[in-house]
């Protein structure tokens, strides 16, 4: 009864109401698509999708998959799998009236199944200069890895025509788990990206288009 | 976001460094020798002017990098990755003058197991080694007397792998 009594003496300033548009946003990934062009260690895709729950609020995902050769002084290893990313994503942009950009904040929780094969590598050996340096060329594939991992997320969209949008994110993440190759490890996790020895974060970077499909419109608060 | 700015900077010149396999990394091991003294075999004894090279197949001397003649009570010496079999000549009282070189050459012959054991991501594998047999050749003026096999998996050169009595 008070509230409604609050709620009641509020003065209405503007009789303009605005109306926000509602839906699923589908999209790709370019990056990953010029990479697989350009680079011939990389081959992958990603497919990006969210939808907005609230006036700042969406949920969000992304399904890709890659294959990616690493070489080092040391070791050639082929990392090929699919992952999927699902989460929230914050929009912290305040729009005019009838826009709808994006410079968001998002977390992600991501999981990938891979196999990695070892294709060659060379011992470590600091006194080499003596027998000379041993390459071992016998391929091994290690299945059935995996990896899980929480991921923030900033980027923006921009809707460039209507209900067209390109993105541009950064993605800091961290590894929760993993099934490791025995005497190995992995050297590039699909969806992660490359690991590093001295702990468990990773990042990586997206340059997305998408299409709003839009399902319904809803007055802004 | 200018927190992340400087997390991102962080993050990639971290990558620098984990690229780089670090010198205090124990990776592919040498066999460690130490000399005692044949009469008491408890006390290590220093061997004067001792030089070693490798022997390859065909008996020929290979240089072994940073080995300098010196008078002292052991030796680190590299095993060959890729193969099962290293020899070594280990001179007593070395001496090269004028092309000449003077002192007493033994020959010894390790025989061994290789295992290639996953480092890091910046130093890839390295060799460890398990030593089945260890023999010194027998010639008419051999100053290596006899050997015992201390340690036969070779992972570190922390320990003492071979000790020689002479």
């Amino acid at each position: 009864m008070n509230l409604q009594a609050q709620q009641d003496s509020i003065p209405t300033v503007d009789s303009l109401i605005v109306k926000n548009k509602y839906g699923l946003r589908l999209g790709i990934d370019l990056s990953k698509l010029a990479r697989t062009y350009l680079e011939s260690d990389y081959n992958g895709y990603e497919m990006n999708a969210d939808y907005r729950i609230a006036d700042k609020v969406y949920i969000a995902g992304e399904i890709g998959n890659e294959e990616r050769t690493t070489s080092t002084e040391y070791l050639n290893s082929t990392a090929k799998g699919s992952y999927l990313k699902v989460g929230l994503d914050y929009n912290m942009y305040n729009n005019w009236a009838g826009m709808e950009n994006m410079v968001y904040s998002g977390l992600r929780f991501g999981i990938s199944n891979f196999d990695q094969t070892l294709n060659s590598y060379t011992i470590y050996d600091t006194s080499s200069s003596t027998w000379g340096q041993t390459l071992i060329f016998e391929s091994e594939k290690f299945k059935g890895l995996s990896a899980t991992w929480i991921e923030l997320v900033f980027g923006f969209k921009a809707e460039v025509l209507n209900n067209v949008f390109v993105g541009v994110n950064v993605q800091i993440k961290g590894r929760l788990s993993e099934v490791r190759p025995n005497n190995f490890e992995s050297i590039y996790i699909p969806g992660f990206g490359r690991t590093f020895d001295s702990g468990n974060f990773g990042v990586g970077f997206g340059y997305n288009i998408s299409y709003l499909v839009p399902l319904f419109k809803k007055a802004k608060k | 976001m200018k927190k992340f700015i400087y997390l991102f900077l962080i993050v990639i010149f971290s990558c620098e460094k984990d690229d780089i396999c670090s010198g205090t990394t124990q990776t592919t091991p040498r066999l460690v020798i130490e000399f005692y003294n044949i009469s008491a075999p408890d006390e290590i004894l220093a061997v004067p002017g001792l030089f070693a090279y490798g022997l390859d197949a065909e008996d020929l001397e290979v240089p072994i990098n940073n080995e300098i003649v010196t008078t002292r009570s052991s030796i680190t010496l590299p095993l060959k990755t890729d193969d099962i079999l290293t020899r070594f000549k280990l001179y007593k009282s070395y001496d090269e003058v004028d092309g000449v070189t003077n002192g007493n050459p033994d020959t010894i012959k390790i025989t061994y197991d290789t295992e290639n054991v996953y480092v890091s991501r910046a130093c890839g594998y390295k060799t460890n080694f398990d030593i089945q047999t260890f023999s010194i050749s027998s010639d008419t003026d051999q100053w290596m007397i006899s050997s015992e096999i201390l340690i036969t998996k070779i992972t570190n050169e922390n320990e003492i792998h071979v000790k020689i009595l002479h």
